[in-house]
């Protein structure tokens, strides 16, 4: 998911080296306050730590591999600011020395992976882990989902920056100038690879490391788990308050800024699934896992809904079916986040 | 020069120091001897200002080496000068990104004038002959290479008081014996040097009294000779065991046998 | 240049991540014998130079409109790289053929999806095929340019001249020490999976795999921690005292001015004929 140069608009690249910019500053400043004159190693030797788990080929089920970026397991260990950091500094050397992900899209890979990422998997992890003991099933499952939610926002996150390329820059042809796929073909060609392969490195990573730490070194799992050593008390909402709100911020920011943008929509015809090439371009996209052949018929009735209750007088760009379709992923990514927390939720209840 | 009284200190359940008191002459190598485990690594860090004890007291020319002292700029600065050490891991040390700037950490924090940075540090490294690895990450280092950096990054600061914590570990014959050669070497031997070790060649080799610890507490302080004599005594501590090989003339037989790292 | 990509589908996961660890490790090497060739051309450009001549360079392609102004700083990052003594062999097999691979993967479908000017029977429109060439030659010219400055500039330097875009002190202290540092944990994972390889007889089962690699991880992480205590205590040692200070040893000749001068108008015709 290292975003190339090239894929994105000189423009699109600064607004989101604008937006990371912000975090990066308060996580070094918390990062400084709380650990002085550690935070320098600490971040050092961690954003190392990221780099070669980026490297790491990991088995997942059916006999397939993939790579995992880490951010679950780093934010559960060092906390969502360190991991902020850890893994931006990890991706920058990525970027400038090694041409994993180019230079001008640093500002975007970190946003996506190393800030809304880490972010994501944090929250997650401390509102299913709750005040669950440091070596309960729950604060496995808890990071696994952890992982595989914060990926899955990376992902969107980026399907989305690709998806608004070719009906904001295109030339005077109309050839898309930067990634040419429209947010109906980026959308779902990102989604399935990372709601499946992805998704699951990422879960297994955090996962078992954390079922690791907890019988090696549990020391490490207790910076993020405040409450475990009180045994029934949900620590889970009250420590994480300011994460939930930086969450619900990017999250509101995300289609505002897409309106500011001012898109054209609609210059693109509804994704054609049973295209041939479309659907290799999908499957190529998302590791070879074949698309299904028909447009999912939930998300065409999921952008009807979005689309019908608009008022007369909404902008166009509101009513078209392009829009509908991002804010139904959204919607459908969160209703994948709440079941997965219901899931761990009776899981826990069940194990116990 | 240093004053160590009654000092305590646990890693998690383990206890690592138990009580000691010892007292360290100023341009003396002193070393203090004991297996894995012995607390002598933690002593030297405490003695560093690296660590504190949980009771008793340390202290340096008769100020208090504590957390609060340490916070003190002025204080830390001349105590941070005057104070050198030389980690086990040189990996640990050199974290720079070349040879040169490794060098030059320690005298960028002192902020001296850029001019008196480079003439030290170009004075460090032809002491310690690496002046040709200057521009070299520290990657690509041998393992007596990098030691070698690792001593000059601290004598650059030209400190009174050289702490080592296993000088000699996990290198080849004849660096240890450059390495070794340097310490007796260095500041004309009236400089305060304070060894770490299990290698009792090394007591032989650099020391003028002798501190040995076993788990945690200090068991003797005598002159090299007097120590390295008592088997019994070295037996107890875990520094000598009983080896048995053969000899092409002598047949079967055992005697006490030491390693040298 | 994505190095992650590219293993054979048959091995291990571990004999892939062994791959891909010393993949790593070699293209490190490769960039720093090659930074140290002292009689290439850009080796002996002020790095500061290099650094703001490069990144503005990558600016300007990805706002060129212009194919041809794109191919024009392809052809002249080539030329550099042969004057710099860059082999033209590792460029290839580093940088070029694995972004061909995977962003010529994601272009091509854009060839027949784009909707535009058919060209009379076949399935592919006019649009969809500059589409997908702008996205092909602007990933090619821009990692072209960015790894000739990796490929020419000793890491070191590369840091410190990072100052020049602003970057504040702290940031440049721990891209370097991480620098520093992935090479002793790619060392490391590398030791641990080759002593598990060596250890591993006949087929593991999938969840045994599973777990094998988290713990992998989880020790890796456990050292990560230890680690950055140690180094923590080993600067202290020295004086740390939470502020950083770096030694500046750059000297700008005469000939780097031309050199900002070359890079800069190149970059301001590529985005002036591109615009």
């Amino acid at each position: 998911m290292h975003i190339p140069d090239g894929y994105l608009s000189p423009s699109t690249c600064a607004a989101l080296y604008a937006g990371s910019t912000p975090f990066w500053y308060a996580s070094l400043n918390k990062m400084k306050r709380r650990l002085n004159t550690q935070a320098v190693p600490l971040l050092s030797v961690f954003a190392a730590f990221s780099f070669v788990i980026m490297m790491f080929n990991l088995p997942l089920p059916g006999g397939t591999t993939g790579h995992a970026v880490g951010m679950g397991i780093t934010a559960i260990v060092l906390g969502p600011w360190g991991s902020i950091l850890a893994i931006s500094v990890a991706l920058a050397i990525q970027a400038i020395f090694f041409g994993d992900g180019g230079i001008t899209a640093i500002g975007a890979n970190c946003f996506n992976m190393a800030i809304a990422g880490s972010l994501v998997a944090y929250a997650v992890y401390r509102v299913i882990a709750g005040g669950s003991a440091i070596e309960s099933s729950r604060r496995v499952a808890a990071a696994a989902v952890a992982g595989y939610c914060a990926i899955n926002v990376s992902a969107l996150l980026a399907a989305i920056e690709f998806g608004i390329q070719p009906s904001l820059f295109h030339d005077a042809s109309g050839a898309p100038l930067y990634a040419p796929y429209p947010l109906h073909i980026a959308l779902p060609a990102m989604m399935i690879g990372h709601l499946t392969i992805a998704g699951f490195a990422e879960a297994i990573v955090s996962g078992g490391v954390v079922a690791y730490l907890q019988r090696a070194e549990p020391a490490l799992l207790k910076p993020t788990a405040p409450g475990a050593a009180l045994p029934g008390e949900s620590a889970g909402w009250a420590g994480t308050k300011p994460l939930w709100i930086a969450l619900a911020v990017l999250l509101v920011l995300t289609p505002l800024g897409i309106l500011a943008a001012g898109a054209a929509w609609g210059e693109w015809m509804p994704a054609d699934f049973s295209s041939p090439a479309a659907r290799q371009q999908m499957t190529a996209a998302s590791s070879n896992q074949a698309p299904p052949a028909q447009a999912p018929a939930g998300l065409q009735k999921l952008s009807a809904i979005w689309t019908a209750p608009m008022p007369r007088y909404a902008p166009s760009v509101l009513k078209s079916p392009q829009f509908g379709y991002l804010l139904s992923a959204m919607a459908g990514a969160g209703l994948i986040v709440l079941a997965f927390l219901a899931g761990a939720w009776i899981f826990s209840r069940v194990r116990r | 020069m240093f004053r160590v009284e009654n000092v305590v200190f646990h890693y998690n359940t383990v206890t690592a120091l138990d009580g000691v008191s010892l007292e360290i002459a100023e341009g003396k190598r002193s070393v203090l001897l004991g297996a894995n485990g012995s607390g002598k690594s933690t002593l030297l860090r405490m003695l560093d200002g690296l660590c504190f004890p949980e009771s008793g007291k340390i202290s340096f020319r008769g100020d208090a080496i504590d957390q609060a002292s340490l916070e003190h700029d002025e204080f830390a600065h001349t105590f941070r000068r005057r104070v050198g050490l030389v980690f086990q891991n040189p990996d640990v040390q050199l974290f720079n990104p070349t040879v040169l700037d490794e060098i030059a950490f320690g005298p960028l924090q002192m902020r001296w004038p850029k001019e008196e940075i480079l003439r030290r540090v170009e004075a460090a490294m032809a002491t310690l002959e690496i002046a040709h690895l200057k521009d070299r990450p520290p990657h690509r280092l041998s393992g007596g290479e990098k030691k070698r950096v690792a001593i000059a990054s601290v004598l650059v600061l030209d400190p009174e008081v050289l702490l080592l914590d296993e000088p000699t570990a996990a290198l080849d014959p004849r660096s240890q014996s450059q390495i070794i050669d340097l310490l007796i070497g260095w500041g004309g031997g009236k400089k305060t040097v304070i060894t770490a070790t299990h290698d009792l060649g090394l007591v032989e080799d650099i020391a003028d009294d002798c501190f040995l610890m076993q788990q945690g507490k200090l068991v003797a302080h005598a002159a090299p000779a007097a120590i390295l004599k008592d088997e019994a005594m070295l037996r107890a501590a875990n520094l000598i065991h009983e080896h048995r090989h053969a000899h092409p003339s002598l047949g079967m037989h055992t005697h006490p046998h030491t390693h040298r790292t | 240049m994505d190095l992650l990509a590219g293993a054979p589908v048959k091995a291990s996961f571990i004999e892939r991540s062994i791959e891909g660890l010393s993949k790593g490790l070699s293209f490190a090497a490769l960039a720093d014998a090659s930074a140290h060739a002292q009689t290439g051309l850009l080796q002996r450009v002020d790095p500061r130079v290099k650094v703001a001549g490069v990144f503005t360079l990558i600016v300007a392609v990805a706002a060129a409109h212009s194919l041809l102004a794109i191919a024009a700083v392809l052809l002249l990052a080539l030329t550099l790289a042969i004057a710099s003594r860059v082999p033209a062999a590792s460029l290839a097999k580093w940088v070029w053929m694995p972004v061909l691979l995977f962003s010529g993967a994601i272009a091509l479908p854009a060839v027949f999806l784009t909707p535009g000017d058919r060209f009379p029977g076949l399935p592919v429109t006019a649009q969809g095929l500059r589409a997908a060439s702008f996205l092909l030659l602007r990933a090619e010219t821009a990692v072209s340019l960015s790894s000739l400055l990796v490929l020419t500039t000793r890491w070191a330097h590369l840091l410190k001249a990072l100052r020049v875009l602003r970057l504040p002190v702290v940031f440049v202290v721990i891209l370097g020490m991480t620098y520093r540092y992935l090479f002793l944990m790619l060392q490391t994972a590398l030791d641990m999976f080759e002593s598990r390889e060596s250890r591993t007889v006949g087929v593991l089962d999938p969840a045994d795999r599973r777990r094998l690699a988290s713990a992998t991880v989880g020790v890796l992480l456990s050292k990560s921690y230890q680690l950055s205590s140690e180094v923590h205590l080993a600067m202290q040692s020295r004086g740390f005292r939470g502020e950083v200070y770096l030694l500046d040893e750059f000297t700008t000749r005469g000939a780097d001015w031309v050199w900002l001068t070359v890079f800069l108008a190149v970059a301001a015709a590529a985005a002036w004929v591109g615009r």
